[in-house]
């Protein structure tokens, strides 16, 4: 019955769209710091279809080898099932890739929170970064216009022809399609050990001081001293690719150095002691997207609840509250069985994932000559 | 006195041609065709063993490029003429480059590079090729970076540039150090010009004169180069695949929004608008540099957009008086060079013209690939 319901309004929210409604309202969104469904986003239908297409098409990269569906892939909640991603052929990831679930909800973006305004900016951040799709956002227009399906789709869209500008509108247009639903939690179906691990996770456990609100983040960063990754400094595409976002990010020292400085990056304090911070991530569809962590290092949820039973990792920089917690084995596992209890749908159907074939080629425009560019 | 008597042979024969070319060209003050010497080394980038080997190296290297699947030997192929066999050059993968890939061999000598002279140097046209998003498509941060994970690379740079770790700006260097050894001035025609007379054959002696005289080649194709280095527009058709083909339709209209026309312009320009791109002077479309002429026998096909697929095209483009291009006809501009006449050359004529380009090419010049060296975990840090 609860789905019934669901797909009653998403019809009407794409009704809403269809009609140019374009507010971001959550219906029955959960407030700031309480728990509850992360709720649906109104989305204007058309820009958001565009950006689903968009999302899905290999060309948006320079050699038109990736997608933003490569990585964020819809059957694993929007990840990729990889400690550390895959990033643009000759380089190789040195985080994990998070999840696009509820994407639209968050304060800033990126396991370090480097980009705190919009997914506009996020958007043009993974297609132009040149070890993630590297592409030249004035060869990407090129290459839309070339296509009759996406002239008629920027068009109908409201957009007029298809431009960079759009392409950073739609997409994010179409993430925040990507909002959690029908959990065991948000549908009050929850297990009687996930429920006593809720009342931990309030609790004893303490995770409700940053994992908090709809999406289970309150968007900060800290220090766990969650452990290196090895394979970031063994593998040296792995390790050059880090160096060079380093140098970029205007990390001094860089090749001396064997850590990833997350946070650091933003804030840059000279005493270095934001080092090590990442970004609280959301708990939301975590059945679907391990290994955990912004390195991938913890394969399980059972190692992850482990690593806060005993206080974390060894950091100097580590956050104070971060404290041995003393759970039983059995509350860990009820623990492990609430946060299993806030994965919901796999949207992975045609509502949510382009399905049709998208071509890797280009005709050509017929009567170029006379046609205006 | 054996030596003495062979300079002064030399030096009459010196004199003899450039006086035959000076009379054939009357009326232009035009610097004869001459043998080649070694090219210009800049002061600020001397050569060295250690960063010709560098660069020997570098220039096969693909990891200098976006997707480590392009080096500069991918569009300059040493069994295409150190350029690449197709009207339009070969481009990053999921796109095609818009011009005709020029040779490397004796591009030390230009003192400007590209078809439209954009960079200034061998060291920036390095760059500007790694880096273009329809030919290496590569970002300087990343591919600096790869190259500090290559150990002999690491030893190399440091030899020849002093650093602990490379730097990009000296991989443009070391493979213009490169470059500035594949170097062609023994040709049939440079020896002929030193002296030797058997090295040109009668028929090729014939065209010289034309070339020299009736056919006025010489009036751009001038000097020991065979180039003044200056831009012209001929009339050279536009490119065909710019009708039919999807892929070159794409990096034609992101050529003209890379290269920061106005709107206007963007909307209706049809053809590759040449120096205009560089100035955005409208006398200007449409026009291209004289390229030199040496090793042309292996470059083919010929012109910026590769119309021409033998010399003998080229020739009888010439013949005709040019062509005509939306730059000559009106549509945008009226810049055809007044040089490009009808040249009344009979079929004999041609053939004879021909046969004498022929004598700008010698032995094709044959290297044999470098290994190219693995990545490798950097070493740890020294402790402090």
């Amino acid at each position: 019955m609860k789905a019934i319901s669901y797909k009653t309004r998403v019809s009407r929210v794409l009704f809403a769209g269809a009609i140019g409604v374009t507010a971001l309202s959550g219906a029955i969104i959960a407030g700031e710091n309480e728990f509850g469904p992360v709720g649906q986003i109104k989305v204007d239908a058309k820009k958001a279809e565009l950006g689903k297409r968009l999302f899905f098409d290999r060309r948006l990269s320079g050699d038109a080898a990736l997608s933003c569906a490569s990585c964020h892939q819809p059957d694993k909640a929007f990840t990729d099932g990889l400690a550390l991603s895959k990033a643009y052929p000759g380089s190789k990831g040195f985080r994990n890739t998070p999840t696009l679930m509820n994407t639209a909800t968050r304060k800033n973006w990126f396991h370090d929170g480097r980009l705190g305004t919009n997914l506009n900016d996020v958007t043009r951040e993974m297609i132009t970064e040149d070890y993630i799709m590297n592409m030249d956002m004035r060869l990407m227009q090129e290459r839309l216009k070339q296509d009759p399906v996406y002239v008629k789709m920027f068009k109908d869209a409201g957009y007029g022809e298809p431009s960079n500008g759009s392409v950073r509108k739609a997409i994010p247009e179409y993430l925040k399609t990507l909002t959690s639903r029908n959990s065991p939690f948000d549908k009050g179906e929850m297990s009687e050990s996930a429920k006593r691990g809720f009342a931990l996770f309030k609790g004893k456990a303490q995770c409700a001081s940053c994992h908090t609100g709809a999406n289970f983040t309150n968007d900060k960063a800290y220090n766990m001293g969650v452990p290196e990754n090895p394979e970031i400094w063994s593998d040296p595409m792995r390790h050059m690719t880090y160096a060079a976002f380093g140098v970029f990010m205007g990390i001094e020292n860089i090749l001396n150095l064997r850590r990833d400085v997350g946070a650091h990056v933003l804030t840059h304090k000279a005493d270095g002691s934001d080092i090590g911070k990442f970004t609280t991530p959301s708990l939301r569809e975590l059945k679907y997207t391990g290994p955990y962590m912004h390195n991938g290092t913890f394969k399980s949820l059972f190692e992850v609840v482990s690593f806060y039973n005993q206080g974390g990792g060894q950091d100097k920089n580590k956050d104070a509250t971060i404290k041995p917690l003393n759970l039983t084995f059995g509350e860990q596992q009820d623990l492990v069985a609430f946060l299993e209890a806030l994965s919901g749908d796999v949207l992975n159907t045609k509502e949510h994932a382009w399905k049709d074939e998208i071509p890797t080629n280009y005709t050509a425009i017929k009567n170029w000559r006379a046609a205006k560019n | 006195m054996k030596l003495k008597m062979k300079i002064s042979a030399l030096l009459a024969g010196l004199l003899v041609s450039a006086a035959a070319v000076g009379m054939a060209h009357s009326g232009s003050n035009v610097p004869p065709l001459a043998p080649l010497g070694d090219p210009p080394i800049p002061l600020d980038n001397k050569q060295s063993d250690a960063k010709i080997k560098l660069g020997k190296m570098l220039f096969w290297d693909p990891r200098l490029g976006g997707d480590a699947s392009t080096g500069c030997v991918t569009c300059h192929e040493p069994d295409q003429g150190w350029a690449f066999s197709d009207s339009l050059s070969r481009g990053y993968p999921g796109t095609v480059h818009w011009r005709n890939s020029q040779t490397v061999i004796n591009s030390a000598y230009l003192g400007k590079q590209f078809w439209t002279g954009s960079a200034s140097s061998n060291e920036s046209q390095a760059k500007s090729a790694a880096t273009g998003a329809v030919a290496g498509n590569g970002e300087s941060d990343v591919m600096e970076m790869r190259l500090a994970f290559i150990p002999e690379y690491r030893d190399l740079f440091k030899k020849s540039f002093g650093t602990e770790y490379p730097l990009i700006a000296d991989a443009w260097k070391a493979i213009a150090s490169f470059e500035r050894t594949l170097i062609h001035n023994n040709t049939p025609l440079d020896k002929y010009l030193r002296g030797d007379k058997k090295a040109l054959t009668p028929q090729q002696v014939r065209g010289m004169s034309l070339f020299n005289g009736k056919a006025g080649c010489i009036a751009c194709h001038n000097g020991a180069l065979a180039t003044d280095e200056k831009y012209y527009n001929l009339g050279v058709p536009p490119a065909e695949r710019w009708e039919d083909d999807g892929l070159a339709q794409i990096t034609f209209r992101y050529e003209q929004y890379a290269k920061g026309v106005t709107q206007k312009m963007y909307r209706k320009i049809k053809d590759d608008a040449g120096l205009y791109y560089r100035n955005k002077e409208k006398a200007d479309m449409g026009k291209f540099r004289t390229p030199p002429l040496r090793y042309t026998k292996y470059t083919a096909p010929y012109m910026h957009n590769g119309s021409f697929w033998d010399l003998k095209e080229v020739v009888e483009f010439y013949n005709a008086g040019g062509g005509s291009n939306d730059f000559t006809d009106g549509t945008m501009a009226k810049n055809k060079s007044p040089l490009i006449k009808p040249l009344g050359l009979s079929e004999k004529e041609v053939d004879d013209l021909v046969a004498f380009l022929d004598a700008f090419s010698g032995e094709e010049l044959v290297i044999e690939a470098p290994k190219l060296p693995n990545y490798a975990p950097l070493p740890p840090p020294a402790s402090n």
